[in-house]
């Protein structure tokens, strides 16, 4: 029997739970910016098709990577409004994420914004003077990953998969 | 013991509490039909917010928080208000949704 797109979304959010703890690991470890962040766009990525699989199907999710900049803001909304009574404070962890959701969309190799953003978690990258830029060796400029709205952005996703993955 | 919110309130009040997190939501509209009898079928949301990412009709589906007050599970589509613009006769072109009442902020 196939299995059910529900079913895909308990695992997309298990395994996004999983990228989390992988990231743990990482930063324990000390390793390099873009492991960290790396784990975190896929942890990002896999809570963003957890709940688009349910209704839009396995197959029509499964390929891109493009999920985040516009789908994690909504996730965003849909707990901070039900869970956090302080509306001001609600309104700013959304208006957080929101910002974030598109730098953590673009550490993926294959979002670059139409050839503008080729920095990425992954693989070296060449700029237009030709200079190679290498991830373990980038600072990632745009995201402070010791930042609040890091940690808030990891909370987001731990909560909405935990509720996703029973 | 509490009587449990009927479908109509709990999308009002969850389309209120979109309303106070997100500034740039400008609209929200129930999205038809509306299953009172099945408890499992979703409450439908239709928000329109601008500045969002073109992409038409890309349900996400949220499941049920008794704790928090959500009884049922729901859906959220989001769309630009341009997306808003150019969908006629209230159909939404996905399975036999249509766009409903407008749900207010206050």
């Amino acid at each position: 029997m196939q299995a059910t797109d529900e079913e895909w979304a308990r695992s997309y959010a298990r395994q996004a739970l999983s990228d989390l703890r992988a990231r743990e690991t990482l930063v324990r470890a000390n390793a390099e910016k873009c492991h960290r962040l790396h784990f975190l766009q896929m942890a990002a990525e896999k809570a963003c098709k957890a709940y688009l699989t349910v209704k839009n199907g396995h197959n029509n999710v499964r390929k891109s990577h493009a999920y985040v900049a516009r789908n994690l803001p909504i996730i965003a909304r849909q707990f901070y409004a039900v869970i956090n009574p302080d509306r001001k404070q609600a309104r700013r962890q959304v208006s957080e994420i929101k910002q974030l959701a598109h730098e953590i969309e673009v550490l993926a190799p294959a979002c670059d914004d139409g050839d503008v953003r080729r920095d990425n978690s992954e693989y070296p990258w060449e700029d237009e003077k030709g200079n190679i830029y290498t991830p373990c060796e980038y600072s990632f400029p745009n995201i402070d990953d010791g930042s609040r709205a890091i940690v808030g952005l990891i909370k987001l996703i731990r909560t909405a998969c935990e509720s996703y993955s029973r | 013991m509490m009587k449990k919110k009927s479908k109509l309130e709990t999308a009002e009040s969850l389309a209120k509490a979109h309303f106070a997190v997100e500034p740039n939501l400008k609209h929200i509209y129930l999205i038809e039909p509306v299953d009172d009898q099945d408890p499992n079928d979703p409450i439908k949301l239709l928000e329109v917010v601008e500045g969002t990412i073109e992409r038409g009709i890309e349900p996400i589906a949220f499941i049920a928080d008794p704790a928090r007050g959500i009884e049922y599970p729901s859906i959220v589509v989001e769309i630009s208000p341009t997306e808003y613009q150019a969908i006629h006769d209230g159909k939404l072109g996905y399975h036999d949704w249509t766009i409903g009442r407008e749900l207010l902020p206050v």
